[in-house]
């Protein structure tokens, strides 16, 4: 008996010996995990990782999402682009790779531009005009299977681009490069034409970079940094372009990313500083904490705007909000604040508007009820049309997000008088629900991002109703009104102070006169960084931090 | 012999038809569409439906089951993910030794420590040690590994600085761009995975052990051999251990065929980018090649694994092959 207990102990001191062992040898490797303690402003690796997601692509030809664009911001060179500065200064495009912006002709139709001497790509070739043209032609091609360019109607601008994509022409004819100059020539006048170019898409590549439908992962690039390894799922590692020499920061010498991790640990490992930054932003049940703790924008914990408004759509196409005096009526009734308090502390600056800061044409005012419901004004302006109006389905994403703000609109339409139910929608599916011509929901949550820092890109996009199709709609009120969509046409024409004037007054009017929207918040993120992260910059454009400005010295 | 191992392939082929055909027809009915995912957000109707015929998802499903068979048989292809257009073969090949370091690893601690736990206790019952651990397999059994993840990270990793709150590293030296890499720092990033892992197997193990040994004991054949003036050592090695094992060993090949399941949650909890991790995200993104890959290699991972267990029992249990 005496050796069964022996042997047995033997046993259970190996396997606790080799758990033991794995700690021991393990403590003992811990110590080149630590971070560094140097204070220099440039130098070491900035350690990024992303909460339950990933890039799909960092291809320039391929990449959509705002995290493939953060990561192409630090390694791409754009014609033209918006400097690392905070606030509105960052929204100011800059020519980058150009030596100014462009010449345009007379006519409106084509756009010259002159590169910058002395550019040179990540492995020291030279960046040329033919560079900015083959970024064009990655993202019409039919080889790339891009859906992109298509998407924003790209092979309508250019010249003999949907030859190119329809596989008719070996190039886009409407793009000449030689040497540093690049021309554009365009199908019609078109003043959004420069901010377009704004877009990561459009960023220098090789004149040779072949074309790949599963997208390139790695590549030379001609911003600060280049992308020098890639797996999907597992890193991506960013390190110093050593031809970069123009003056955008580029202060990491690396910056690793680490796709798909869990959202609360990643928070944990930022505060212990096993991370520095979790660009899925943090848990939303922290925000609250973490600004009592560490304050807003002070060093840790940061809270940036973005260009993503929210918004309920209304169903114009039928009733009740067919109605016009229902859907203001619904924008007094609907508790804005308490839509806002669902997604925790932080989480963004209520708003009645299309249009969001930092975009020309942005001027703030305030028409509806955004410091909580006006339940007597929602039933004085709908008046008698609210007994008899049709019951309004509002349709939400089966989320629990969406879940709870649906309960509260629901609420809220009753409180005001009317009939709504609530209807759950599968998430996979929810926006070809909403947005299929005929569909009988009456108010649904949406939201938009802009693509590109112009009006064009909410106002003319998201509702000239012109645009609408059978399915996969963007304008989700189905909201067509004849006069409005020439007015738009005419703002698209013009540039400048006169473009900015003309689309402030239409995101005035159309909320004003025709409330399609109930518009209720302008997103924010907020981000938490490990105590060795400095020089923080925030982009209201990407949403994100520039992160070759991050210091981790 | 020969028969039954044929009978047993043939058996492990339909299985896999099986498997892989419900995985078809269950993403069949889901109601999603790859296609729009794919498109982006604001995607004409004739995009969408350029983006549809491209990942051949205006074919009938059949048609696309045969595909799917013809380039795995021909190009041992699973396809390109419809997420980053990856190879779903080259995304497995790299998930694959992740969850196999986390499901051996765990394995390897939890048989070391639940047979002499479980031993300890049969021939101690109502002990201390035999309270404790029966305990221990109460507690085991009873919590979920998330949590079990979640509190071991804050107390271990966060708290008391022992190990990293999550995260992992490659066993083998060489990745670029990696920051910590070789067996050290793998088995380091492993501790709390394999912990977390193991809880329950380790319960279920004790408890499994414990009463295979109390009713080995007092077997006669036990009993026979210590008459025969053998010594406790090679009565309890040669006699007991030996039989009382077979169980565990049975139960020990389907468990590491069903581990994928354990696997998601504590791959999930600590950051491990393995195959349970994979298919968590193939999920949220209705990418079916991912999922269908996925799926056909961990049944053709169980069924292997049954394969192997049926022709070792058949080998060693005569009675069996000939059934």
């Amino acid at each position: 008996m005496r050796t069964k207990q022996v042997l047995s102990l033997f046993m259970l001191v190996g396997g606790v010996g080799l758990l033991v062992a794995a700690l021991a040898v393990g403590g003992a490797a811990s110590g080149t995990l630590r971070p560094g303690s140097a204070e220099a402003l440039k130098g070491g690796t900035l350690r990024l990782v992303e909460a339950n997601s990933d890039l799909d692509y960092v291809d320039p030809g391929l990449a959509y999402r705002t995290d493939d664009w953060t990561m192409l911001y630090a390694v791409q060179m754009l014609l033209v682009n918006f400097p690392e500065k905070s606030g509105t200064a960052g929204s100011q495009l800059y020519p980058e790779a150009a030596t100014a912006f462009p010449t345009v002709s007379k006519d409106g139709k084509t756009y010259t531009f002159h590169i910058r001497p002395g550019l040179k790509f990540s492995d020291g070739s030279p960046v040329t005009a033919a560079a900015f043209q083959r970024a064009w032609e990655r993202n019409l091609s039919p080889k790339m299977g891009s859906p992109l360019g298509v998407n924003d109607g790209f092979q309508y601008v250019i010249q003999g681009a949907q030859d190119f994509l329809a596989g008719k022409a070996q190039h886009i004819s409407g793009i000449t490069a030689k040497g540093l100059t690049l021309t554009f020539h365009l199908t019609k006048p078109n003043p959004t034409f420069v901010s377009y170019l704004s877009m990561q898409w459009f960023g220098a590549v090789k004149p040779n970079m072949p074309y790949s439908s599963s997208g390139l992962q790695t590549f030379p690039s001609a911003g600060p940094y280049y992308i020098s390894s890639r797996t999907p799922g597992r890193s991506t590692v960013l390190k110093r372009n050593p031809y970069y020499k123009g003056s955008r920061p580029a202060n990491p010498d690396q910056i690793t990313f680490q796709p798909d991790v869990d959202q609360d640990q990643a928070l944990l490992q930022t505060k212990a500083g096993e991370i520095d930054l979790d660009i899925g932003t943090v848990p939303p049940t922290a925000a609250a904490d973490l600004g009592s703790q560490y304050g807003i924008n002070k060093g840790r914990f940061f809270v940036g705007s973005t260009s993503c408004v929210s918004y309920l759509t209304l169903n114009t196409a039928r009733p009740p909000f067919n109605d016009t005096t229902l859907r203001k009526s619904v924008n007094y009734a609907i508790d804005r604040p308490a839509l806002l308090r669902v997604l925790g502390k932080y989480a963004g600056k209520r708003t009645d508007q299309v249009l969001v800061p930092g975009i020309p044409g942005y001027q703030p005012y305030n028409i509806y009820a955004i410091a909580g419901a006006n339940v007597p004004k929602a039933k004085q302006v709908g008046g008698s049309a609210i007994g008899s109006a049709a019951t309004i389905n509002v349709v939400h994403a089966n989320t629990p997000s969406q879940t709870n703000r649906a309960q509260i609109i629901e609420y809220n339409l009753k409180q005001a008088g009317y009939n709504a139910t609530d209807v759950s929608t599968p998430a996979t599916t929810y926006y070809e629900t909403i947005g299929t011509k005929g569909t009988t929901y009456g108010v649904a949550l949406a939201g938009w991002c802009a693509d590109y820092f112009d009006p064009y890109d909410y106002i003319n996009v998201l509702l000239d109703g012109r645009s609408i199709q059978q399915t996969n709609n963007v304008d989700l009120a189905f909201f067509d009104n004849a006069a409005l969509n020439k007015q738009m046409d005419a703002a698209a024409d013009l540039s400048g102070d006169a473009r900015a004037a003309a689309y402030a007054k239409l995101d005035k009017e159309i909320m004003q006169k025709y409330a399609p929207w109930v518009p209720y918040y302008i997103a924010s993120n907020r981000y938490f960084v490990s105590s060795r992260v400095k020089n923080w910059i925030y982009s209201s454009y990407l949403g994100e931090p520039y992160i070759n400005a991050l210091s981790v010295g | 012999m020969a028969r039954f191992i044929v009978r047993r392939i043939f058996w492990a082929i339909f299985l896999f038809f099986v498997a892989t055909i419900v995985t078809y027809l269950i993403f069949w009915v889901i109601p999603a569409d790859p296609a729009r995912l794919a498109a982006g957000k604001a995607a004409s109707t004739a995009d969408i439906e350029r983006v549809r015929h491209y990942l051949h998802l205006d074919r009938p499903i059949w048609w696309q089951y045969l595909f799917f068979l013809k380039n795995l048989v021909l190009h041992q292809s699973l396809g390109r993910s419809f997420v980053n257009r990856q190879p779903v073969r080259y995304l497995i090949g790299q998930d694959a030794p992740v969850t196999a370091s986390l499901v051996i690893g765990a394995a390897i601690f939890w048989l070391s420590l639940s047979i002499p736990i479980g031993v300890l206790s049969a021939l101690r019952p109502r002990s201390v040690l035999d309270r404790l651990s029966m305990t221990f397999v109460l507690v085991g059994i009873s919590a979920h590994p998330v949590w079990i993840g979640l509190i071991l990270s804050y107390v271990f990793g966060y708290k008391l600085h022992l190990t990293p709150i999550a995260g992992y590293c490659n066993f083998f030296p060489g990745t670029p761009g990696a920051e910590c890499e070789g067996p050290i720092a793998w088995a380091y990033h492993m501790v709390l995975p394999w912990i977390t892992f193991m809880i329950l197997y380790m319960a279920l193990y004790v408890r499994l052990v414990r009463a295979s040994v109390m009713d080995t004991v007092n077997e006669d054949y036990v009993r026979t051999a210590r008459a025969k003036g053998a010594s406790e050592t090679r009565v309890m090695l040669q006699h007991v251990l030996r039989n009382c094992l077979l169980p565990v060993i049975t139960i020990f090949g389907m468990d590491l065929g069903l581990a994928l399941g354990g696997a998601v949650f504590t791959e999930t909890i600590f950051n491990l980018p393995g195959l349970g991790h994979e298919v968590i995200q193939a999920y949220g993104n209705d990418d079916l090649p991912m999922i269908t890959g996925i799926v056909v290699f961990a049944t053709v991972c169980i069924i292997v694994a049954n394969l192997i267990v049926d022709i070792a029992y058949g080998l060693v249990d005569p009675r069996i092959k000939t059934r």
